[in-house]
């Protein structure tokens, strides 16, 4: 089988005995069919016994093993190494998935992340027989609804990106929310209204998403998380639960770049929801985004789509039911 | 270690401490905490990441109209070569269908058919489709949802605890001794009644499906106090893991149709198994896979494996059911079951012996039936026995959820009942424990853990796998006497108390070690072929001398003594098994 030699930079930090972390390097033989956790099985078991991480089911239930290789979060257990070289060549930097909460090595404080599932009430609320003679009947298309919210394995491979997590620490985050979600839309539950108070909460629910996509392109399940924040939007537009705050403001914004351009200016988006002030304290993510291509500068803006009539025409059918404007 | 360290630990009293979250010891904190008692779930893995939550292929109950609880005893019977205990058997298929459609009710989310009731799919060894499943991620489903009413109820957990002892004096159970991987300090969780939930112990094989953390710790904890171990010559040995990797490919794929190919394109299973095919139990078509690839017909670079097809079910069928399953390949071999074969052979997978119990849950400490007070257990790590010989798929699932819940029923009413009272523990009573763990984190020995645990692990395989030999047994026989020399001259590189893994691994190695004993001794003793248990040397089942199980006793000095116990044979008298 194809072999190469890769060398590991590896992130080390152990509380007791280092002030600081540092990196290490560890030179490999690595074969074709190598998972970044058979790398960190080789780093401890075959150069230091100390080297600490997640792990249990090795193969991508278990939600125990992301770390982050050359800044891209990833699931240990199912990631090639060699796609890895292909993209970041023969140096692959190991790192936890969050530096800033780290135990010890890639093990990191995961206090916060679990907390917050706990806050959205992850639990169905229903009267249920404790010997039932039937089953309550979920029809496919009920079950459908779920949109694969219910296959998240807590890895939190979103929450670690989520630039809304990394500048509001209260924010619910991606995670939250899909799991808030499942229940929302789970046709057996009875407590639909705590729910959407939950995520409409000022500053920890979903208006504070900024619709960066990078939680759905990083969910090694596919859950994709920002089509289901979108979807509890709707949910507290349509319940007419709506509060008149930065974070509305942002989704009717969105809605009126929408139906000025045909796409999502993200750029306007911010300036209409937060104005001038609100919009100097997102730059950071501003300058990533616009790094990723999703704010065009006014001479990069994409011509209009030909079909504007149809989107207008969409938006008007999609928002019969809108809070009323006041600004 | 200073010695006000040892005085100042920390005691908590509690009326239940169960130890492990997976789908077992959850459910059943879930209800002792919503009958009032005090409960504590002590799990050295986060809940949710407990090995429950791979189980991929369905949950067993008979709920269509054509299938009954009657033919569901009948199939486990038959499956488990009629060493099962067919009052537990009889038990689990009656509450399965009340089981299944409550854990339903709590929210966990099943595939449903077009009328919207839980949908079946067929499964090995099974007469009528009846495993309910939630795509090919039927455990995820099922822990969530046990996890998530267990919170809603306030049940304590205590995740990434290590619990390392029992404490088990004169005849009574008294708690456990715990650390937390943080920070490695001591407590003593003082308690009423132990419950064991702690899950499989197939790690100590090469090839095998299970996780990481599967390394049977409660069984060796358990061993030794005195106390037996039950039929754990029997290992089930899947199919259809990923050649070379051995993770599982459910056998999901063969009830939704899969096929298995030779290297000659003969789906040899119609040799072998003219009725069932691909559908026959697990031990036999592991046999065949085994025996074929013996025989010089296997497919890969070294010829040790066999072919699954699933080309002809279509992409579509594919990816609604067994998506999971076709990532896993990819990932894995590169092999897109969409288009190509899938390279598979047998792998280590489930473990049907375990801690003795009667039906309520209370561990035996005899052949007798003789229960401990204060001891419980259920889930994979107990042998009740309903799988006896031989697991049916989705079988488990069932078992962890019907035994945990029914032991929690035992606990409360044995609470209720004043049986069970809080016997004082002691500093001392940690003095064990604490001196076996901070033995190994000052170690200076010469011998690496890695080192022994892949001897172990690749001789296990080889000696006392798929198919056995009194010949093979004994040479395991004395691998495992060396290698447990080797450990007491072990180091370990992490001196340190924070997050100690490799600590934490030292200890389970120790483990391994000793169960695999037992594993080996039950496999010497029983001269003939029953279930996941093949002997070349003696290859048909002796009713006469072996329906029996094995209750195996460990000495201080590591030998191991065996008695034998009856099977408790119902209405279905052992019969020759054909499929
Ligand atoms: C890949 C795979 C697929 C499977 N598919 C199916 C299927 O489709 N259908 C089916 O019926 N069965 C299936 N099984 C079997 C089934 O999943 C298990 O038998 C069952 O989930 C066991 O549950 P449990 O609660 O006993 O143990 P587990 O879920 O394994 O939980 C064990 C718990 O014990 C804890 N623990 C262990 N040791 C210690 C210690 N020393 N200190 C503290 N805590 C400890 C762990 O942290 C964990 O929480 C499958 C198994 C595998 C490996
Ligand atoms: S889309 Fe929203 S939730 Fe997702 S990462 Fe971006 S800000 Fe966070
Ligand atoms: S949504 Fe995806 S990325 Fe986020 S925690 Fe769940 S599985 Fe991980
Ligand atoms: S080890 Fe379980 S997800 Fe990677």
């Amino acid at each position: 089988m194809e072999k190469k030699r890769i060398t590991f930079k590896v992130f080390r930090f152990n509380p007791a005995v280092d002030d600081l972390p540092h990196y290490e390097s560890y030179v490999m033989e690595v074969k074709k069919d190598a998972l970044v956790l058979d790398i960190l099985n080789r780093i401890k078991w075959e150069f230091d016994g100390s080297f600490t991480y997640r792990r249990s089911c090795r193969h991508g239930i278990c939600g125990s093993c992301s770390i982050r290789v050359n800044g891209k979060v990833v699931l240990s257990c199912k990631e090639n190494v060699f796609e890895l070289t292909d993209i970041f060549g023969d140096l692959l930097v190991l790192e936890p998935q969050n530096k800033q909460k780290v135990i010890k090595d890639m093990v990191i404080d995961r206090v916060d992340f679990w907390n917050k599932y706990t806050e959205v009430k992850p639990f169905l609320v229903a009267k249920y027989d404790e010997h039932p003679e039937v089953e309550a009947r979920v029809s496919p298309d009920e079950a459908s609804l779920m949109l694969d919210s219910d296959i998240c394995i807590q890895c939190a491979n979103c929450y670690s990106v989520c630039p809304s997590v990394r500048v509001n620490e209260k924010y619910y985050g991606p995670a939250a929310f899909v799991k808030a979600y499942r229940f929302i839309v789970d046709t057996r539950d009875h407590n639909k209204k705590e729910r959407i108070d939950i995520i409409n909460e000022p500053e920890k629910g979903v208006w504070d998403c900024v619709k960066c996509y990078k939680c759905a392109e990083v969910c090694p399940k596919g859950v994709n998380p920002i089509e289901k924040i979108t979807l509890l939007h709707n949910q507290v537009f349509k319940e007419g639960r709506a509060k008149n705050n930065v974070a509305t403001r942002h989704a009717i914004g969105f809605k009126k770049s929408i139906q000025k351009n045909g796409f999502l200016d993200e750029g306007f988006l911010v300036r209409y929801s937060e104005g001038i002030f609100g919009t100097m304290k997102h730059l950071r993510e501003a300058f990533d985004m616009f790094r990723r291509g999703k704010i065009k500068m006014p001479w990069n803006m994409p011509s209009k789509p030909k079909k504007m009539n149809e989107i207008k025409q969409l938006i008007k059918v999609a928002s019969k039911i809108e809070c009323r404007r006041k600004w | 270690m200073s010695e006000s360290f040892i005085k100042n630990i920390p005691v908590q009293e509690y009326d239940v401490v169960i130890v492990g979250a997976g789908l077992a010891g959850t459910s059943a904190a879930m209800d002792i905490q919503k009958a009032g008692k005090k409960v504590a779930v002590i799990s050295k893995l986060h809940p949710l990441r407990s090995h429950s939550g791979a189980a991929q292929g369905g949950i067993n109950a008979a709920l269509s109209a054509e299938d009954s609880p009657d033919l569901h005893a009948f199939d486990t019977v038959k499956g488990s070569d009629y060493l099962a205990d067919q009052n537990a058997v009889e038990f689990m298929c009656q509450k399965a269908p009340e089981t299944v459609r409550w854990i339903a009710n709590c929210g966990a989310v099943f595939s449903r058919s077009s009328d919207g009731h839980i949908a079946m799919r067929p499964f090995g060894g099974a007469t009528k489709p009846r495993a309910c499943y939630a795509k090919d991620r039927t455990g995820l489903a099922l822990l969530q949802t046990v996890y998530e009413q267990a919170i809603a109820a306030g049940v304590r957990f205590f995740s990434e605890w290590y619990v390392s002892d029992l404490i088990y004096k004169d005849g009574v159970t008294r708690g456990v001794v715990a650390f937390d991987l943080l920070g490695l300090n001591y407590t003593i969780f003082n308690a009423k009644a132990v419950m064991f939930a702690t899950g499989g112990y197939a790690r100590a094989y090469k090839v095998t499906t299970n996780a990481h953390a599967n390394t049977g710790d409660g069984l060796s904890i358990v061993a030794r106090h005195g106390l037996p171990l039950e039929d754990m010559e029997f290992v089930q040995f899947h199919p259809t893991g990923l050649a070379g990797r051995g993770i599982l490919i459910s056998e999901a794929a063969r009830g939704e149709g899969g096929r298995l190919y030779n290297s000659e394109g003969e789906r040899f299973m119609e040799k072998y198994a003219p009725e069932s095919k691909e559908l026959a139990p697990r031990d036999i078509i592991s046999r065949c896979i085994a025996m074929e690839i013996r025989e010089g017909r296997g497919v890969g670079p070294k010829k040790d494996a066999v072919e699954i097809r699933l080309m002809h079910l279509g992409e579509r069928l594919i990816m609604t059911r067994l998506p999971e399953l076709r990532d896993l390949a990819i990932t894995f071999l590169g092999q897109d079951m969409i288009v190509e074969p899938v390279y598979i052979s047998p792998t280590a997978h489930y473990s049907m012996g375990g801690i003795p119990c009667d039906i309520e849950g209370h561990v035996k400490k005899d052949s007798r039936g003789t229960i401990v007070t204060g001891l419980y257990a259920a889930g994979e790590c107990a042998c009740v026995s309903v799988h006896g010989a031989n697991r049916l798929g989705c079988n488990s699932l069932l078992d962890a959820l019907v035994f945990g819940r029914h032991t929690a029923e035992t606990i409360i009413n044995d609470l209720n009942n004043g049986t069970l009272i809080l016997h004082k523990v002691t500093a001392e009573d940690a003095d064990a424990a604490i001196g076996e763990v901070e033995g190994i984190l000052h170690s200076k020995g010469e011998e690496s853990v890695p080192v022994l645990r892949d001897r172990l692990r690749e001789s296990m395989t080889e000696n006392a796998g798929v198919f056995r030999t009194e010949e093979s047994l004994l040479k395991e026989r004395e691998i495992l006497a060396e290698l447990s020399e080797r450990y007491r001259h072990i180091h370990i590189d992490d001196k340190n108390r924070v997050y100690n893994t490799d600590l934490e691994e030292a200890i389970e190695l120790g483990h391994m070690l000793d169960y695999a004993r037992f594993i080996v001794e039950g496999a010497i003793a029983r001269k003939e072929s029953r279930g996941a248990h093949f002997r070349y040397d003696y290859p048909e089942r002796d009713d006469k001398n072996f329906l029996k199980h094995s209750y195996m006793f460990m000495h201080s000095d590591g030998t191991i003594k065996i008695e034998y116990g009856d099977v408790h044979i119902g209405k279905f008298k052992p019969k020759k098994r054909i499929y």
